[in-house]
């Protein structure tokens, strides 16, 4: 019924399993088998529950693929078409092979998101100790909605920290071949094509411009490893050439870089100097460098020194980019919310956080405790009141409290005590006896002490059958409205079941106490 | 902590010490009380300056009289920076130990570019611009003319400063330039002016060395400084090419051609004003005839130019006649460059001192010595009559008015000495230290201090000067933190050598190249390679691309590469400090001599291994070199090849001892080339690198050198904490006062 919605890339057929001979299908989301002259699949996995896949070696009679899953248990194919055999487990495990990556991803993420947030939430953990390990529900459902809740806050700031960087050598890892006629073979994987993207994003941008309507994707790369662009000791770019837009934008681009200067004044190469000699003093260092004297072989080294600083600088930036992106649109923000001043003194604390670095002696300064981040205070007001609403005509601000402030000391200053009407010493001492703790108007602190009757123990034990009990209550209302069939299901068989089996619990749990008691 | 120097209290700042800083301490106290000059070499990282501020500093305390001001030179913007906050980290302990307010007034004085609080001025970007750009808001005729007309813009920071700023003094404290700034803006008073003029009564000074050397600024800015004060230039290893740039003229065919333009422009101007206001030429003539004594009390900011030479020669004479009136000058101006034109379409090289320069001009087209003295003080007081603002324009003709008075200047035993050379460079370079002389000469004690000045004695040999203390102190560590190693094999057997016959063989460079493939798969984080020559690392860089050993260093780091354009550079640092920092590990190439090994340090995981290819001979074949090294063997009796390998020398120290910045910094210095390991070379290493080298550290090979390293970084990855440095490396006041340890002090300490 699913195989309906679901696109079949590759159908295999004569493929036995378990001895019965059967139809392989490979689909978007999973490989499935289903026995011959049945419209059912017997077998069924999801990509992402597959941890790899094994294939028989060459020469061997039978020809098969193994596909392992994460659980441990493998499921074994056997190609049987005799004439096609060797074909067909190829062509299926090309396919496995480009698909399983994407899923294997997936897959890891999750299973170590969850690991993660088990680990870090010791609740969430008792939890899924007393209603998975205990078999009251099943793990899926257990995450079902957990994970969806939580991919919306951790998993993707926790994301952009996992990201993993390039290569810096990726370029150098498409090792040419020759194809024995005189060509060149260049292998290229996905990997490497992510890398080129993401390092130069150019070249990303012609990708999306011209594959697939002017090019294809093979002849898109036959012309960038022709390019003048992929060879760094380029020195003339042709107009025809496609990419030499994409040398163009990234002279720009290091133009633009050179022009921002840099940030860290300790490094300033230009400010470093107090004061350079003028024009035509001082002594001619090394021979004259005028552009004329150049040779064609000088350019092409410089041309080389210059790419080889581009290239690192933009690995560097791809695996930084994400970050960057998110944390310019913070400063961007708000630099347009905070007043303009707050961009001008901005500027010097980095110059002077780096000169004190830069004079601090390590082993001289006595532990001064780990290092803190300084607050970064846009406005003031906001830290100390919080959000208000728009129309807050009546809050204090912190000029009112001083000022206050100031009033009351003021006036406590001229304050003189009214001696003559004061009530007797009796009065006022039964009054506060009346007021502490355990007097007679104090009576309503006394039910804290409950906490302190029950043993800690079952606190923790109560709290946790609460914890589960909730979370079982939770499953059973989000099935509400029950508008599927699936749902139906799910309310009538096993919630029910579960609700039973929280209640067995607590009753288990009631009884043993009562024992205890008694 | 308080500590007792011969009978001196020094309040130091911190709680340890180094036993070095205190044996620094002793030495410096000894130059300051014989009144004389010091040679100190102590490596970096070792907390001189602040030893250096907390002695000085508790000797003006207890003798106001006899050291009335430090005049700390430094080289770089940051550095001095980095010295003031050290200052004001000293003066806040002195103000927490006594109680006392802080009665001390220190300063850092930098140029207009980065004092300029002006919101036009100060957004120009070179400091060039900065400057014409505030002469023309700041010179007395453009304020005299806004009395006239009001619209006239001017700058009002000057307005203001000048209006007040004088008769209040600036309150005592330690003003770094942003502190200036702060200052300056919330008074509305020109920064920059207030330093210039703050500086005359400041206790502490803290500028660059061009503010008292480069005789062209000095007269401007330093002339007023007292002799009993003390002058410290620290990272002083190449101070002798400081003098001899500031002194050193090129004049190319196009300077001739700009200064023809330049000369023309007078010739109209004068006319016009001739027309206009004779009265003014007239006035000028009478000023002139009085003598420049009073030109020269004319307002600080007509700075079109200023003297090249010591002023009080000039001043006391009259501006000979046949230049004292504008049309003559500007004739005379006109013979000169023509003269000068006919030297440079000369197609031989000529070198001649400068009498002999002089007797020619004089033969070929009578001009005398003594006119061409005055050249540039003349052309200064016709450009302040003309009104011209934008001296910008007038570079080109200044230029060759000081070229005029430089070389009928110091003509006498002094070597002068012009080239033409066939191409389009006539220069001239007056290849003496006689810039040093009259600072030695002028202030009581000068102390010239850096990491690298070994050998000791050749300093006071090309600065013609006779120290009272000369010592070079060595770094007590309680771990060898720094592992140099002298490579040079490859794994083949084939010597590395970057010598010239060698330089350029294929095998030489594939082993240079494999030495650092090798290196970036042991060494974590930063490693910083320098090559002799930019041009040299161009080919290298070109041939390892070409055999693919660029691209396998790239598989283990990135590669950032120093360019001749400043800008890209500091990019490509940025960067590189960038990937440092976030784990990915980088090498930086670059080029000794070049701005990065001067001015940037590598501190802990910035530079990890410091790789020297080769050994950093300057450029041999140049005349300028040529002409220096025989004025060197004539006066001083420094042979060529001494001087040549102490110049190679203390370059490879200074690039090398980048990587260590102190006691818990470590790092690998290499040194690839075979001739390292020969005595003479080696010996001219600062002690406290030469003493880790061992004879099982000579001529390795490359596999050799990745053991030793491998070895090296392992054992300095290993926590080190401050108390496996205590009483070893490290002291307490306590440890220091025991006998053995002070014993053990004295020897740390070695006399030249």
């Amino acid at each position: 019924m699913a195989a309906l919605s679901e696109e079949v890339l590759l159908v295999v057929k004569k493929v036995r399993q378990r001895k019965q001979d059967g139809t392989l299908y490979l689909m978007t989301e999973r490989i499935a088998w289903g026995p011959e002259g049945k419209d059912r699949f017997t077998v069924s996995h999801l990509y992402a529950d597959i941890r790899c896949q094994k294939i028989s070696p060459e020469g061997k009679a039978k020809i098969q693929l193994q596909l392992v899953l994460h659980t441990g248990e493998s499921t074994t194919f056997h190609f049987a078409n005799e004439s096609t055999a060797m074909k067909d487990r190829d062509a299926a495990k090309d396919l496995l092979q480009q698909l399983l990556p994407k899923f294997k991803k997936k897959a890891n993420k999750e299973l170590e998101e969850k690991n993660r947030m088990l680990q870090e939430d010791p609740v969430l953990f008792q939890l899924y100790k007393d209603l998975v390990v205990s078999q009251v529900i099943s793990a899926e459902e257990f995450w079902a909605n957990r994970l969806k809740l939580s991919s919306t806050d951790h998993f993707s700031s926790n994301n952009n920290k996992q990201e993993v960087g390039i290569s810096a050598a990726f370029l150098a890892d498409i090792r040419p071949q020759t194809d024995g006629c005189n060509g060149l073979r260049y292998n290229l994987t996905t990997d490497i094509i992510e890398s080129i993207f993401r390092t130069y994003p150019a070249v990303k941008q012609k990708y999306a411009e011209n594959v697939p309507h002017n090019l294809t994707e093979k002849d898109f790369w036959t012309r960038f490893f022709q390019s003048h662009y992929f060879h760094r000791d380029r020195i003339n770019t042709g107009l025809q050439d496609l990419f030499s837009e994409c040398a163009k934008q990234d002279e720009k681009g290091l133009k633009s870089m050179v022009v921002q200067g840099v940030k860290n004044p300790m490094v300033d190469l230009l400010s470093l100097e107090d004061k350079t000699l003028d024009e035509g003093y001082g002594s001619l260092t090394g021979p004259s460098t005028s552009n004329s004297s150049k040779t064609v072989k000088e350019n092409s080294n410089s041309a080389i020194i210059k790419r080889f600083n581009h290239h690192s600088a933009m690995v560097l930036a791809a695996g930084l980019r994400k970050m960057d992106t998110s944390s310019d649109q913070a400063s961007e923000t708000s630099s347009t919310d905070g007043n303009s001043r707050d961009s001008d003194t901005f500027q010097p604390p980095i110059k002077k956080v780096k000169l004190q670095e830069a004079i601090e002696y390590e082993d001289f300064q006595n532990e001064t405790g780990p290092k803190t981040i300084a607050l970064k205070l846009k406005k003031f007001d906001r830290y100390s009141h919080g959000p208000v609403p728009l129309q807050s005509h009546h809050y204090s601000t912190s000029q009112d409290i001083i000022s206050s402030v100031s009033c009351i000391q003021e006036e406590m200053s001229c304050y003189k005590p009214c001696l003559t009407q004061v009530m007797s010493s009796s009065a006022a001492s039964s009054a506060i006896t009346a007021l502490s703790p355990g007097g007679a108007l104090m009576q309503t602190g006394a039910h804290q002490t409950v906490s302190q009757l029950v043993p800690v123990d079952i606190q923790s034990e109560l709290k946790h059958l609460y914890t589960a009990a909730g979370e079982l209550l939770r499953h059973f209302w989000s099935c509400f409205p029950v508008n599927t069939p699936f749902l139906e299901e799910k309310l009538i068989s096993h919630l029910e079941e579960m609700i039973q089996a929280a209640y067995n619990k607590f009753h288990a749990w009631q009884m043993r106490r009562m024992m205890k008691k008694t | 902590m308080k500590l007792n120097i011969e009978g001196l209290l020094v309040y130091f700042p911190y709680d340890y010490i180094y036993p070095e800083q205190y044996s620094y301490m002793l030495e410096l106290k000894r130059t300051l009380d014989a009144k004389g000059h010091g040679v100190l070499e102590m490596p970096s990282g070792t907390g001189k300056t602040i030893s250096l501020l907390s002695l000085i500093v508790a000797y003006q305390k207890a003798y106001p009289l006899e050291v009335t001001k430090l005049i700390y030179c430094s080289r770089t913007v940051p550095e001095i920076e980095k010295v003031v906050e050290e200052l004001r980290k000293l003066m806040d302990f002195y103000t927490k130990e006594t109680g006392e307010k802080n009665n001390f007034l220190a300063l850092a004085l930098s140029s207009r570019k980065n004092l300029c609080i002006h919101p036009e001025v100060s957004s120009l970007r070179f400091g060039k611009e900065v400057d014409g750009k505030c002469h023309s808001l700041t010179a007395s005729y453009i304020r005299a003319e806004r009395h006239s007309n009001p619209s006239q813009p001017v700058c009002r920071f000057y307005e203001e400063f000048d209006a007040v700023g004088r008769q209040v003094p600036i309150p005592p404290g330690i003003y770094n330039l942003d502190d200036l700034k702060e200052f300056g803006r919330r008074r509305g008073w020109c920064p920059y002016y207030l330093a210039r003029y703050a500086i005359l009564h400041a206790n502490i000074v803290v500028y660059s060395y061009h503010y008292l050397l480069d005789p062209k600024i000095a007269d401007l800015v330093s002339k007023e400084l007292a002799k009993k004060s003390v002058v410290v230039f620290d990272e002083a290893h190449n101070i002798d090419n400081v003098c001899i740039d500031s002194m050193s003229v090129n004049i190319t065919r196009r300077t001739l051609d700009r200064c023809q333009a330049n000369v023309d422009t007078l010739q109209t101007t004068i006319r016009r004003i001739k027309e206009t206001d004779a009265a003014k030429l007239q006035e000028e003539y009478r000023r002139l005839v009085e003598g420049l004594k009073e030109t020269s009390a004319a307002r600080e900011t007509d700075i079109y130019m200023s003297n090249p030479i010591l002023p009080d020669e000039v001043l006391q004479e009259a501006v000979p006649g046949n230049i004292r009136t504008a049309e003559h000058f500007v004739g005379f101006l006109k013979r000169f460059l023509e003269y000068l034109k006919a030297r440079l379409r000369v197609h031989h090289v000529v070198q001649e001192s400068s009498p002999q320069f002089l007797k020619d001009i004089f033969e070929k087209v009578c001009i005398d010595r003594k006119p061409l003295r005055f050249c540039a003080e003349r052309l200064r007081s016709l450009l302040r009559t003309l009104e011209i603002a934008d001296i910008a324009d007038f570079s080109a003709i200044t230029l060759i008015s000081n070229f005029a008075t430089l070389v009928s200047t110091y003509s006498k035993g002094k070597r002068a000495a012009p080239y033409s050379d066939s191409t389009t460079s006539n220069n001239v370079k007056s290849s003496n230290y006689i810039l040093f002389q009259p600072v030695f000469e002028r202030f009581q004690s000068v102390v010239i201090t850096s990491g690298t000045l070994s050998p000791l004695d050749i300093y006071p040999r090309i600065l013609d000067f006779h120290p009272v203390t000369m010592a070079s102190f060595t770094m007590t560590l309680a771990r060898t933190c720094l592992c140099p190693l002298i490579v040079g094999r490859g794994n083949d057997q084939v010597a590395m050598s970057s010598k010239f016959e060698t330089r350029e063989d294929f095998a030489v460079i594939r082993n240079y190249g494999n030495l650092l493939l090798e290196l970036s798969a042991v060494v974590p984080d930063g490693i910083v390679a320098f090559f002799t020559s930019y041009v040299y690392m161009e080919n290298i860089v070109a041939s390892w691309y070409e055999q693919g050993i660029l691209e396998n260093i790239q598989r283990n780091k990135l590669i950032f590469i120093e360019t001749q354009d400043a800008a890209e550079t500091s990019v490509a640092l940025e960067k590189y400090q960038e990937a440092c920092e976030n784990g990915r590990g980088a090498i930086l190439l670059s080029v000794a001599r070049g701005k990065v090994s001067e001015g940037i340090d590598f501190v802990h995981h910035f530079g990890r291994a410091v790789i020297m290819f080769g050994v950093p001979y300057v450029y041999t074949q140049s005349r300028i070199l040529k002409a220096r090294l025989e004025y060197l063997r004539d006066q001083y009796q420094i042979r060529e090849n001494d001087f040549l390998t102490f110049d190679a020398m203390r370059h490879a120290a200074q690039c090398v001892g980048r990587a260590i910045r102190g006691k818990t910094d470590y790092g690998l210095m290499i040194f690839a080339d075979k001739r390292y390991a020969r005595a003479d070379k080696r010996g001219k290493l600062p002690r406290w690198i030469q003493e880790h080298i061992t004879d099982g550290s000579l001529n390795l090979t490359i596999d050799e050198t990745m053991q030793l390293a491998k070895h090296f970084l392992r054992q300095m990855a290993q926590p080190f904490r401050r108390e496996d440095q205590l009483g070893l490396s490290l002291l307490t006041l306590e440890q220091l006062q025991s006998e053995d340890m002070l014993q053990k002090i004295s020897q740390i300490a070695q006399q030249a």
